[in-house]
């Protein structure tokens, strides 16, 4: 297991650079346009911050006077000792709230983490795995089921946040053994 | 859902507020206009004329610890300046200086951007001789009242402020990004994986026929999804359900393929996390890359099986459309959601 980690480790300093340069590079062996493709994605930079704005305006000003007004204390203190049970930190509970109903309000809890922990915290760590390995559960839900005209969607939301629950347990206990 | 969870954090927020004031002002945490007895030591002197005085102010921790009602110490001397004004004289506690509760409090509440802590100073009667040694005297501090409710307010407006400066702070790297995604979406990537992945998909959607659209629709979304590519997964997870409600019996209610779809998408293996993630991370997604990647194999694996597990409760058999379209057709529709 040590080795995993090491392995890991080492190879995880190569992933943003070969991605970087991975994609060019294949896209040229398909003989696509990249300059042109790249500027082209590049424009949307824009439009996806400021379409986020709004999200992340009511989100983390919302946390932000949850935080302020000691009630996230009281909710993470009183949490702490029924999830220590079963090692799950109790700061990452907004994380779990919030992820299923919303992306970019994920994203506000994220960063409002860092604000708080600072970046390389573990707690941080565990947040945006979390983040990263569930989806906005009820949206996909309503979007997919709302375009097929379904209106009974049977075991969809039981299973969907089965996969949720899943992924933001392993999130805590895989971040642990990696970075731990 | 979402806006009861909102509204309750706004709601909680107030009320957490409020309650912890009130507790303030009837326990009297910041004793609002009781004076506070400190020694003035004055290292280079002291004398009536000066307008700015270099100070030593010296909290004996037993006092502070009595008159306050805390546990907590504080340190033995703080540097300040004493300002002789129009209206007597004013300490002024050095900017920045650290201070224990509740004196930091009063100072985060009672002054500027400044962050420096004034007082009035009253019973203060220096006389020439002792100028080097430690003069009692008693100040007065600002007068503080619902802490809380200032500060949520104040949370409210910085972290609106806040909001605007990061997403603006994100729009390179997510230009880089999607960017580098479109790159990978115009070479076709997505079809070599396609490629990869049709097998297993072929075990997990038995009701789809050989051949049939669905399945390649199926495929391409969820192998967006993998990478990554959010913008190009839901047109595409949007055609595939399209796809599966023309093999569907009844008109309104989700196949065993359209809830496995779901599964998929809510527990995809993700092998490129989402953009955002990228943007807002930095270099720290290096490490994330593999915690995601193992993270969403498990649940991608626990998502495949319960999907299965539960589907065969008795609950959802009953309304299962391809069930209901061989057996009583219309019946058992009405028995459960």
């Amino acid at each position: 297991m040590e080795i995993v980690r090491t392995v890991i480790d080492v190879i995880s300093v190569f992933v943003l650079p070969a991605l970087i340069v991975g994609f060019p590079l294949y896209g040229l062996y398909k003989r696509v346009p990249v300059y042109e493709e790249f500027v082209e994605g590049a424009k949307e930079g824009f439009e996806v911050a400021v379409r986020i704005i709004p999200y992340l305006v009511a989100i983390l000003f919302a946390i932000g006077m949850f935080r302020a007004s000691g009630a996230m204390d009281f909710l993470i203190e009183g949490l702490r000792p029924l999830l220590s049970v079963i090692g799950i930190p109790a700061d990452v509970i907004p994380m779990g709230i919030i992820r299923p109903l919303t992306g970019s309000g994920s994203a506000a809890v994220v960063l409002d983490m860092i604000n708080q922990f600072g970046e390389d915290s573990i707690l941080v760590k565990m947040a945006a795995t979390m983040f990263g390995s569930t989806e906005t559960t009820f949206y996909v839900i309503a979007v997919y089921f709302g375009a097929a005209g379904i209106k009974k969607t049977r075991h969809a939301v039981p299973v969907g946040l089965i996969a949720d629950a899943t992924a933001f347990i392993a999130a805590v206990f895989v971040v642990q053994w990696l970075f731990g | 859902m979402l806006n009861y969870i909102w509204g309750g954090l706004v709601i909680f927020s107030l009320i957490f507020a409020i309650i912890s004031d009130v507790r303030d002002l009837s326990r009297d945490t910041y004793r609002n206009g009781d004076p506070l007895p400190v020694h003035l030591l004055f290292p280079d002197g002291y004398a009536e004329s000066q307008r700015r005085t270099d100070v030593e102010v010296h909290v004996n921790a037993s006092v502070y610890k009595e008159f306050y009602g805390t546990e907590e110490t504080p340190a033995d001397t703080y540097a300040g300046v004493l300002v002789q004004t129009a209206d007597g004289r004013e300490l002024r506690f050095a900017k920045d200086v650290v201070l224990p509760e509740p004196l930091a409090t009063v100072r985060s509440t009672s002054s500027g951007s400044d962050n420096e802590l004034r007082a009035e100073v009253t019973a203060f009667t220096p006389t020439p001789a002792d100028t080097a040694v430690a003069i009692q005297a008693s100040i007065q501090l600002p007068r503080v009242r619902f802490v809380k409710m200032a500060a949520i307010a104040q949370a409210a407006l910085d972290f609106a402020e806040t909001a605007v400066t990061i997403a603006i702070g994100l729009i390179g790297a997510l230009a880089l990004w999607l960017g580098l995604l479109r790159i990978a979406e115009k070479s076709g990537m997505l079809y070599s994986l396609v490629r990869m992945t049709q097998p297993i998909l072929r075990k997990l959607f038995p009701e789809i026929p050989e051949g049939h659209p669905a399945m390649g629709m199926i495929a391409l979304n969820l192998t967006a999804n993998m990478l990554g590519l959010g913008n190009a997964a839901t047109p595409l997870g949007l055609k595939a359900m399209e796809e599966l409600q023309t093999l569907n019996q009844t008109e309104d209610t989700a196949t065993n393929s359209m809830v496995m779809l779901l599964a998929l998408n809510t527990a995809s293996v993700q092998v490129v996390p989402p953009v955002l993630l990228v943007a807002i991370m930095g270099l720290q997604i290096n490490q994330l890359f593999f915690s995601i990647l193992i993270v969403t194999l498990i649940s991608a694996v626990v998502a495949v099986i319960v999907t299965k597990l539960i589907g065969k409760l008795n609950a959802y058999q009953k309304t299962d459309p391809a069930l209901i379209g061989t057996a009583d057709a219309g019946e058992s529709t009405e028995t459960s959601d």
